[in-house]
């Protein structure tokens, strides 16, 4: 059991032993794909859905998850990446870390390319001050960027598309009933104006579906 | 091509943080009170905190975002917005408290060589998350690795209470605050035609009184 489960507990430990934002981003993005392929796996095990439905909204509830993991990912990447940036070139410190380098005389702090760690030659404490500065501004960036991703751009993001859906929706579930007052056209053409799959499906989907864009029920 | 898409994207987030991080001014926080205060937050602030900020910060927008879309009608909006609620009310406590009780449970099965005492029960189980690196004396400090591991496990606990809990806690909650809405909604459309009627009958009486001083 034990031997079994080592090489994945060491894998942890090197990873995000200590470095708590990327293992926050990582978790969030496992978390949204988790979330959504639930969502997948509950359709495709839904006996009232019949088949022909299935094949619609499995894409489409992949869809959905995709703009939330990417938007998620591309946000909250950015916000840590220059959290990162600002603290490993110096740009952002601790008093006492910025006095130890200007007492230092050390070049280029704050400056493109240079890094605090490798160039700053500090001494032991100063370097569990650094690290304890860059630890705490790289959660509060990771926290500032999955609040912005997950409560501000999703939302919107997803209001707009699914908006767009119903509007989609209403329009498609309104057409039958003009065929069928409309018998000339009917018998002209019997497929001219009846809904395509996509549409009927949607249709379907936006009457039945419990939890509408339910991809967005993260865990 | 996922692959692809993901360098596309890292890079594309690379690119902007450079030239973002270029523009900002270089910052010192000198307080130590400040310093401090974010030192704690690189200790103490994992996952489950994380969690918690973005379910109280999710109460602040998204409702409001969802009300204030004028793309759908008035109700729709109302019912968005109570689901979304009920979702960020239900995710929040399950995500917590799952997240806690996973990096809980590691901490138990995480211990240093050097904790282990006679006392210790199950000696042999209390190592069983501990990485190489730490019994080896290398890594010392295991709070971020129990962390990162308790919340990995959590995620999957978590595939499982988003069926047995969350959803039907969403359902429960949306249906009670869709019932609140209906409720008032129904007042309000009661007071607004107990309005109307009382000003048909001023209405109605004025020309009587009228007609009664032009007699009288």
């Amino acid at each position: 059991m034990a031997n079994f489960l080592k090489p994945f507990v060491n894998w942890v430990a090197k990873n995000y032993g200590d470095n708590i934002g990327k293992m926050l981003i990582h978790t969030g993005v496992i978390g949204w794909i988790l979330s959504s392929a639930a969502q997948v796996v509950a359709i495709m095990i839904n006996d009232k859905i019949p088949k022909k439905q299935k094949m619609y909204m499995i894409p489409q509830e992949i869809a959905d998850a995709g703009v939330n993991i990417i938007s998620f990912y591309l946000i909250t990447q950015t916000f840590k990446g220059l959290g990162s940036k600002l603290v490993d070139t110096g740009r952002w410190l601790s008093g006492p870390v910025r006095k130890f380098l200007l007492d230092n005389n050390i070049q280029n702090v704050g400056k493109k390319g240079f890094d605090v760690l490798t160039q700053g030659h500090l001494t032991p404490e100063m370097m569990t001050k650094f690290k304890d500065f860059r630890s705490g501004m790289d959660v509060i960036f990771t926290t500032i960027g999955t609040v912005l991703s997950c409560n501000i751009v999703t939302p919107i993001v997803r209001n707009e598309i699914a908006a767009n859906r119903q509007k989609k929706s209403i329009k498609t579930m309104e057409e039958p009933y003009n065929v069928v007052s409309n018998q000339s056209i009917f018998t002209q053409n019997p497929y001219m104006k009846r809904p395509t799959m996509d549409s009927f499906t949607g249709n379907s989907y936006a009457r039945t579906s419990v939890y509408p864009n339910s991809s967005s029920l993260k865990i | 091509m996922t692959s692809l898409n993901v360098n596309r994207i890292t890079t594309a987030a690379r690119n902007v943080t450079a030239t973002v991080a270029g523009a900002i001014p270089t910052v010192t926080i000198n307080g130590e009170r400040a310093n401090k205060i974010i030192t704690w937050i690189g200790k103490n602030i994992s996952s489950p905190e994380n969690r918690l900020i973005l379910g109280v910060t999710a109460l602040m927008s998204q409702p409001f975002i969802d009300l204030h879309n004028r793309k759908v009608d008035e109700e729709t909006r109302k019912v968005s917005a109570a689901r979304t609620v009920a979702k960020i009310i239900a995710g929040t406590l399950t995500g917590v408290l799952v997240r806690k009780g996973c990096i809980k449970a590691i901490d138990a099965f995480s211990m240093l060589p050097s904790q282990i005492t006679s006392k210790t029960k199950w000696p042999w189980l209390r190592t069983l998350f501990t990485p190489d690196s730490a019994i080896s004396g290398v890594l010392t400090d295991l709070t971020h690795h129990k962390n990162a591991l308790g919340t990995i496990i959590s995620l999957f606990v978590m595939t499982i209470t988003n069926f047995a809990i969350d959803a039907p806690l969403t359902k429960f909650l949306t249906n009670k605050f869709v019932d609140k809405i209906k409720e008032k909604d129904a007042i309000k459309a009661e007071e607004a035609k107990l309005k109307q009627t009382t000003q048909q009958i001023i209405a109605q009486q004025k020309p009587q009184e009228v007609k009664e001083v032009a007699r009288g």
